[in-house]
């Protein structure tokens, strides 16, 4: 049976996020929690495949008690089973320590899985880190930025846009993916799901002691990274007032601004120029 | 007492949200000015159970608790009041008399086509001399062999341009239409059914509402809901359910008010500084967040005394009374603050407005709530 781990996290849903000015890290108790958007994504990609190959689906996450509430939206949505991460000394860990100590979880609970998905990145922290440094932790092969997955057997058919190309790839499972959000449009969340979900769920909480770990493997006080402060950049923008006839003006505003015009359309302007000369 | 609410319910307002402002969020403007139900989202909510809210999971429902089930048309409500109002009139009123006085048969028959949103249902009470007063129904249903004739009009019924099932209130005796006064299961393909013009409403216009014509229309005497005579009960239980829906509608749209106000309200620069800096906003705006937090507490009690099998029709009088004045006090707030802008179909506060009138008429009016709570008050307290 095919053997699928989601990891989620849940984000803020507020785009005025409440930071903790002292610790440099996000009051999470003040803001209303979400299912991140590139975890839902990872959660579709795996929920397409359990449709297609059959198999079951753990999810995973980690963060304080109230992040239960992701794991029943993902039952509701047809995973199967949910493990929370929760525990004082675990707060805090930056994306090394996160990835390791969700591998241990991923090893005790799950240890015959076949594939694990994961989010591209956060909308909070937008790291991208957590995913290949999950795939270190558990020692299988791993692929970033994921748009397309395809299972043949024990092997993992994958395409991902890199530059201006796209990419395919194989691994042999068991491996690691993170989704990005171009493909796998998440489903509505049933709400017989929902009743479902918490009626009778499956979740299973996980604290350090369960994990072997002690505070010195864990959190803020294991985490390399330190944030030594945090602050909203002030936007400093200039204006530019273009003058003169209507060509003259195009031409100079294409003269300053050709990359950034060529990149939004997705020409390079230079060699336009060159080949209409 | 816990006035937090619990990760359920919190998930609940969540997911439906984030349906609604998906899917209503954009077109509410041109479904209300073009009069449209959009069919496309409804096909979209049949299978995530917008349509078999508290229906029995054995046939098909998602049998959430009342609390969820006021969060989720308040929810929808706050988008699209006239989608709303399709959801909560189907379930409240179309799908719930027959669970609650169904034979068994009846509801194999009709819950699973309903609950999964295949039927769209309906509750014909009104007429031209009836409404508030039930027992002016003139409709009427003669028994022929093991068949009822039903002939008579309907009129003002919501959902009626798409139902596929309603619930027709008709008299077996005109004589005696109190004592009569009978519930019959009628399905749109039955012969001598039809739907007449959709009605040019004020507010709630995406919602088909229209008159229906039961001219000789033959039923078999096993979709006779309830007894003979039972009608008037039937039809004061559903309405009971009706009115949590109903408050949760006008709840939704006041909302849905508020929030532009106060969003408006920090944009509009009047003497180079926003309007919510002056008393006059402030004290608009916190009445506004005054009576809706209230307003949504006497939802969700009785919601909670339904759920816990205690007798809730006073309490949900009370809280369908008080929502719908509410709606009405604060959308006109809400028009004010948008000053001309308000008066205009620009902003949504106009549509706000006009939706929100109807939830003082329809399921009972304000006038026949003081009613039902008066003759509570009077008989409790000597």
């Amino acid at each position: 049976m095919l053997k699928l781990v989601v990891c989620i996290k849940q984000v803020p849903l507020v785009s005025e996020l409440p930071w903790d000015s002292r610790t440099g890290t996000l009051r999470r108790e003040l803001a209303e929690g979400m299912i991140n958007p590139a975890c839902k994504h990872a959660l579709e990609a795996a929920l397409q495949l359990k449709q297609k190959h059959g198999g079951e689906i753990a999810v995973f996450t980690m963060g304080p008690p109230m992040a239960e509430e992701v794991l029943h939206e993902a039952q509701a949505m047809g995973t199967d089973r949910g493990i929370l991460l929760t525990d004082r000394l675990m707060a805090g860990a930056d994306t090394s320590i996160t990835a390791f100590t969700l591998a241990k979880a991923i090893l005790k609970e799950c240890p015959d899985f076949d594939l694990v998905l994961c989010g591209c990145y956060t909308s909070d922290s937008e790291t991208a880190q957590v995913g290949p440094q999950l795939v270190e932790e558990l020692d299988v092969p791993g692929a970033a930025n994921v748009h397309h997955i395809e299972l043949i057997g024990k092997t993992l058919r994958m395409k991902r846009i890199s530059d201006n190309f796209i990419e395919t790839l194989e691994m042999e499972l068991p491996g690691l993916v993170t989704i990005t959000t171009q493909e796998f449009q998440p489903r509505y969340v049933p709400l017989k799901g929902l009743q479902d979900a918490f009626e009778g769920s499956d979740i299973t909480r996980i604290g350090a002691d369960d994990l072997g770990l002690d505070m010195g493997k864990l959190g803020t006080t294991a985490s390399p990274t330190k944030i030594l402060n945090v602050y909203s950049p002030t936007a400093k923008k200039k204006n530019i007032v273009l003058k003169g006839s209507a060509k003259k003006v195009v031409e100079e505003l294409f003269d300053r601004f050709e990359d950034k015009i060529g990149g939004a359309i997705r020409k390079d302007l230079k060699v336009e120029k060159k080949y209409n000369e | 007492m816990d006035f937090n609410p619990c990760m359920k319910h919190k998930l609940i307002r969540k997911t439906v949200r984030m349906f609604a402002e998906a899917e209503l969020g954009p077109i509410a403007y041109e479904i209300d000015r073009d009069a449209r139900l959009p069919m496309e989202v409804i096909e979209k909510m049949r299978p995530l159970n917008y349509f078999g809210l508290q229906a029995p999971k054995i046939y098909g429902g998602a049998e959430i608790d009342s609390i969820s089930y006021a969060i989720t048309i308040e929810e929808l409500s706050r988008v699209c009041a006239a989608v709303g109002l399709c959801v909560s009139v189907h379930n409240s009123v179309g799908l719930y008399p027959i669970e609650r006085f169904g034979t068994e048969a009846q509801k194999k028959q009709f819950i699973p086509k309903l609950a999964s949103g295949e039927y769209i249902g309906a509750f014909c009470l009104t007429e031209a001399n009836a409404g508030s007063d039930a027992g002016g129904v003139e409709t009427s249903a003669v028994r022929m062999g093991n068949h009822f004739i039903i002939n008579g009009t309907k009129i003002f019924v919501t959902n009626g341009g798409i139902c596929d099932l309603a619930l027709i209130f008709a008299v077996t005796d005109l004589k005696n239409p109190r004592e009569s006064a009978s519930v019959f299961i009628v399905e749109k393909n039955t012969p001598g059914f039809s739907v007449g013009e959709i009605e040019d409403l004020c507010g709630m216009r995406a919602n088909p509402v229209s008159s229906l014509f039961l001219e000789d229309c033959r039923v078999p005497e096993n979709h006779l809901l309830g007894k003979v005579g039972g009608g008037l009960r039937i039809g004061l239980v559903a309405l009971d359910t009706g009115r949590i829906g109903v408050a949760a509608q006008a709840l939704g749209i006041a909302q849905a008010a508020f929030e532009a106000s106060v969003k408006y309200s920090k944009e509009r620069q009047q003497f180079n500084r926003p309007i919510s800096s002056f008393q006059t906003i402030q004290n608009y705006l916190a009445d506004m967040a005054t009576e809706i937090d209230a307003a949504r507490l006497l939802v969700y009690r009785a919601c909670d005394l339904k759920d816990s099998g205690q007798p809730f029709g006073t309490e949900a009088a009370m809280a369908k009374l008080y929502c719908g004045s509410m709606a009405s006090r604060v959308t006109n707030l809400a028009v004010q603050i948008h000053g001309g802008y308000g008066y205009s179909k620009e902003y949504d506060v106009e549509r706000y407005f006009r939706d929100a009138k109807v939830t003082e008429i329809y399921e009972g009016t304000s006038e026949v709530q003081r009613m039902v709570i008066s003759r509570a008050v009077l008989t409790k307290l000597t």
